[in-house]
């Protein structure tokens, strides 16, 4: 017997003869996200840490108890760290190295992600009887440690006059992170259908014109994510920093390196950990803001192979 | 005067030879078919031919002009693509703007283009859209357009209708016939669809394993297939193919199939038929007679049983069972219940609709 | 064959890639290791003795800080290992329940958002005999406890390794879950109609399944070691004494402060030996995919 329904009847509801309990969350499920919560406070102990100590006076400090809330509350250690604190013998606080650090930022993301896109764009959607050999001698270089290239590029970057200038600096993070982020270039734009490149080559054939006027505007995501890793890694660097900085130049995470290591006396502690989370919080934001970018640079970068 | 010439083209990947010394001369306005199975090589020479892929060895001209070196730009063509192939940025404007984008004309001879191709295909509300907000056939259209902006002489199509759904097609058919006579532009049209081949072209290049298996019109190819695999290609349901064995005795030819005697003494043979030659014949389902009519003169009759029958609305085919295999024969659907299943019918094939082909290379005799 | 623009215009644009990569890398390299033959100071001279040219290497296997160095990097290797079993504990956790992912996710990456010194510096606090945990632990009596590893050399190592496992396993964790991701949910619901126990799901099949992901993590893993320096230079700077030398640091150092050119070229070049090592089996397993593949 077939029971269609004719427009604007309603069915009528009847009480369930069979009702089933409601299940809840399983014991299981509350074990897992038990141990997951555990984990989880690990993970934000040391930055709990940082954040109370660095309000906090001396004072409290002495009295060793790590896990206290600030009492009181001092906004000294952050103003010190960021005007007087002293790295080596010059006193002018981390902020010489955050205006450090945006200043290496700017022309280095430029230069790489220029670079590197164009690098990437050639290598897959153009006809290059070596590409292949290329690729794969790009894939070493993204890995070989930097001590076996330091002296030579010292050198280099010297004979250019740019040594130790900020220009310096982002020059060599370009010329560093070219062959990685060419092969995330290479293998997103591998993603691109070849009928597309198909018909550009048809209609213009020229490299600039379809990379400007097709591809780029295509690229918009893979851009976001390749500004997050770049600003990141940039940001975060240390022995780039410390090796091409010189006196003035150096980028904040070389400061407070210095800040912390290099103090003479009883360590400002709540200074120090001011300092560290003012180095720590612009990649920080970034990273709760655009988080899931962060999380596509990261699986994107690892799984290229 | 041929407009686009293939000389003796080779094409090779590694050890893997894809084209095989391949000849073609493409007439001035012909719309020229390349028809096979996928992986005969059929998309390989058209992209030979826009210059997305290069020979391995051979000579390819368009017009008087050796092109085989020159860029895809720069040879004076225009293609559609399979998946249209439209810039997903770029609204419908700006892909036909595109489409111009390596002839550097002045703005005002381009905009008169992009209104003439839109007036053309109908595409003119469409034209500040993206492609993701178009319909297929929509998109369709568009990617004709920036075909048609460039006014061109060739035109490339592969398999543009693959993507559409049946009763577009039919439509897009037409007005790709449509299109043809009006600009009167010579067309290379890539398809494994032979209802399109033998619809829309004036001559057929069936190809297959990267050889031209055939090169003439509909009617030649449909007619008179020149071997066992343009044979069995053309015409659906396909043509009966069956092994028989020839006795040539006292003046009459026959081809003998399972028990059944095939009067060919008729047939126009190309060489003169042996004795005991082994050979194929082919049988159009839809030139057997009506079951139990008399036809004069035919060249064989069948007593058959029906193995099953299918019926499709406006057409039906019945199979019968012959020797180890099957017989397809053409139904009046209103005929079909003669053809039950187990029922023994007779049915004749006239003479002159047979085709012979050697048993051994398959060409036809 | 004729000239064809289409051809060139690529390979011109690929001019400066290809120059860095010659230039900068494969140049430096080569420069390197040559310079790794010769006596050079402070300053570069070319002429090697070739009566004498590994000596930088002898000397190198005579040093105790270099010695130390290499064994702190195994060290560190096996410590940090810990950090990709803890990552795929998370992740395995993680896909399992599904509620609250994205919470725990954030969560667990944060750290790989920071710099390695602010994350020496953070751990180093900790780490503070008086003032850090430690200081804490004893102040409410549980003084059996000793937090202060970094002040000891024998325990100084394993202090970096907890930072560092710290800093990696959300990468570690991200990569397995999406590895996890992966495996067709198919296998979930056979495993279930067939009953099999967690256990052994986990362990037949599921780990099984992702022996490349594994293997990915291990390599990163290697190359990071491998190149670890920063966070050295933030919680222990080398010490106590050179307990905490690691190769990076001891190149640096070589050149920075004992201005012994091929002193320092001779460790970097045995740095990038190892790592050519590590890579080994990823090149060995790539090659023999391929050709499996096309065979």
């Amino acid at each position: 017997m077939s029971t269609g329904l004719l427009s604007g009847e309603a069915r009528v509801e009847a009480a369930p003869r069979f009702p089933r309990k409601r299940k809840g969350i399983s014991g299981r499920s509350i074990a897992i996200l038990v141990f997951l919560s555990i984990c989880a406070a690990f993970f934000c102990v040391p930055l709990y840490v940082i954040v109370t100590t660095s309000f906090k006076t001396m004072e409290q400090i002495r009295e060793g108890a790590i896990f206290s809330l600030p009492s009181p509350i001092t906004f000294e250690p952050w103003v010190n760290a960021w005007d007087h604190a002293c790295s080596g013998i010059r006193c002018e606080g981390l902020k010489v190295g955050f205006w450090n650090s945006v200043a290496i930022l700017f022309p280095s993301l430029v230069l790489s992600m220029t670079l590197s896109s164009v690098t990437g764009y050639a290598l897959a959607l153009w006809h290059v009887r070596w590409a292949g050999t290329f690729l794969f001698i790009l894939f070493i270089c993204a890995f070989v440690p930097f001590q076996i290239i330091m002296i030579p590029l010292i050198i280099l970057s010297s004979g250019l006059k740019v040594y130790g200038t900020i220009w310096g600096i982002a020059i060599i993070h370009a010329v560093l992170s070219m062959p990685f982020l060419t092969l995330v270039f290479r293998n997103y734009y591998k993603g691109i259908p070849q009928e597309i490149m198909s018909a550009a080559m048809m209609d213009s054939g020229s490299f600039w014109r379809v990379f400007g006027e097709i591809i780029l505007p295509m690229s918009g995501n893979i851009f976001i994510v390749v500004l997050i890793l770049q600003v990141t890694s940039i940001w975060n660097d240390f022995l780039l920093g410390l090796t091409f900085g010189g006196l003035g130049t150096q980028p904040m995470s070389v400061v407070l390196a210095n800040v912390v290591i290099t103090t003479t006396g009883e360590a400002a502690y709540n200074e120090n950990m001011a300092a560290a989370l003012l180095t720590a919080i612009p990649p920080l934001v970034i990273y709760f803001i655009l988080g899931k970018f962060f999380v596509q640079g990261i699986t994107a970068g690892a799984i290229k192979g | 005067m041929p407009r686009v010439t293939f000389e003796d083209i080779i094409k090779s990947y590694g050890k893997l030879t894809v084209l095989k010394n391949l000849d073609l001369a493409i007439d001035d306005g012909e719309f020229l078919v390349l028809l096979g199975p996928s992986g005969c090589g059929k998309t390989t020479l058209l992209n030979l031919l826009a210059g997305l892929l290069d020979v391995t060895a051979g000579r390819i001209t368009i017009g008087d002009r050796d092109v085989t070196d020159l860029d895809p730009k720069d040879r004076g063509l225009a293609m559609v693509f399979q998946s249209y192939a439209l810039y997903p940025t770029k609204t419908v404007r700006g892909n036909l703007k595109f489409g111009l984008a390596a002839h550097k004309l002045p703005a005002a001879e381009i905009e008169q283009r992009i209104a003439w191709a839109a007036r053309l295909l109908q595409i003119e509300p469409l034209l500040d859209r993206k492609p993701a907000q178009l319909s297929g056939g929509q998109r369709q259209r568009v990617a004709i357009g920036r075909a048609l902006v460039k006014k061109v002489g060739v035109f490339l199509f592969d398999e543009p209708l693959s993507n559409l759904d049946a009763k577009l097609r039919t439509e897009m058919r037409l007005e790709i016939k449509k299109l043809h006579d009006e600009l009167k532009s010579t067309i290379v049209y890539v398809t494994h669809d032979q209802i399109e081949a033998m619809t829309m072209a004036t001559r057929i290049a069936v190809m297959d394993a990267g050889v031209i298996q055939q090169f003439g019109s509909p009617d030649e190819i449909y007619g008179r297939p020149a071997n066992l695999f343009v044979a069995g290609f053309i015409g659906s349901p396909a043509m009966n193919l069956r092994p028989a064995t020839l006795s040539v005795a006292g003046g009459k030819v026959a081809a003998r199939a399972a028990g059944v005697d095939l009067d060919v003494s008729r047939y126009g043979f190309v060489s003169p038929p042996q004795d005991g030659q082994s050979v194929v014949v082919g049988l159009r389902p839809e030139h057997f007679g009506e079951p139990d009519a008399a036809v004069t003169d035919p060249a064989g009759n069948f007593s058959l049983p029906v193995q099953y029958s299918e019926k499709t609305g406006s057409d039906a085919t019945a199979y019968l069972k012959f020797g180890d295999g099957l017989i397809a024969t053409r139904v009046d659907p209103e005929q079909i219940g003669r053809f039950r299943q187990g029922d023994t019918v007779n049915i004749s094939f006239p003479q002159g609709k047979l085709h012979v082909f050697d048993a051994q290379s398959g060409r036809r005799l | 064959m004729a000239f064809r623009w289409s051809r060139m215009s690529p390979q011109l644009a690929l001019t400066p890639a290809v120059a860095i990569t010659l230039v900068a890398f494969i140049g430096s390299i080569l420069w390197t290791i040559y310079v790794s033959f010769t006596s050079s100071k402070a300053f570069a001279t070319y002429g090697i003795d070739f009566t004498d040219w590994a000596r930088q290497y002898e000397r190198l296997f005579k040093d105790k800080g270099w010695t130390i160095a290499l064994k702190n990097m195994l060290v560190l290797g096996i410590g940090s290992f810990l950090a990709i079993v803890f990552g795929f504990i998370l992740a395995a956790l993680i896909d399992r329940e599904k509620r609250g992912e994205g919470f725990f996710r954030t969560v667990f990456l944060y750290p790989l958002a920071v710099s390695l010194i602010v994350t020496g510096v953070a751990w180093r606090w900790m780490f503070n005999p008086s003032f850090g945990l430690q200081g804490a632990l004893h102040s409410i009596g549980l003084t059996f406890i000793s937090f202060d590893w970094l002040s000891k050399p024998e325990t100084a190592m394993y202090g970096i390794i907890l930072a560092s496992v710290w800093q990696g396993a959300g990468f570690y964790m991200a990569l397995m879950l999406s590895g996890l991701k992966s495996i067709n949910t198919e296998i979930w619901s056979a495993a279930r109609l067939d009953g099999v126990s967690f256990w052994r799901l986990y362990a037949e099949i599921i780990i099984p399944m992702m022996k490349f992901t594994f293997l990915t993590c291990a390599i990163l893993l290697s190359l990071g070691v491998v190149k670890a320096y920063d966070i050295v230079v933030a919680m222990t700077n080398g010490g106590p004494g050179q307990a905490t030398w690691v190769p990076g640091y001891f190149t640096i150092n070589a050149y920075w402060v004992k201005s012994n050119l091929a002193y320092a070229s001779a460790a970097a070049a045995l740095m990038l030996g190892i790592t050519a090592l590590i890579f080994l089996p990823l090149v060995l397993l790539t090659a023999w995919r391929e050709r499996a593949r096309t065979s």
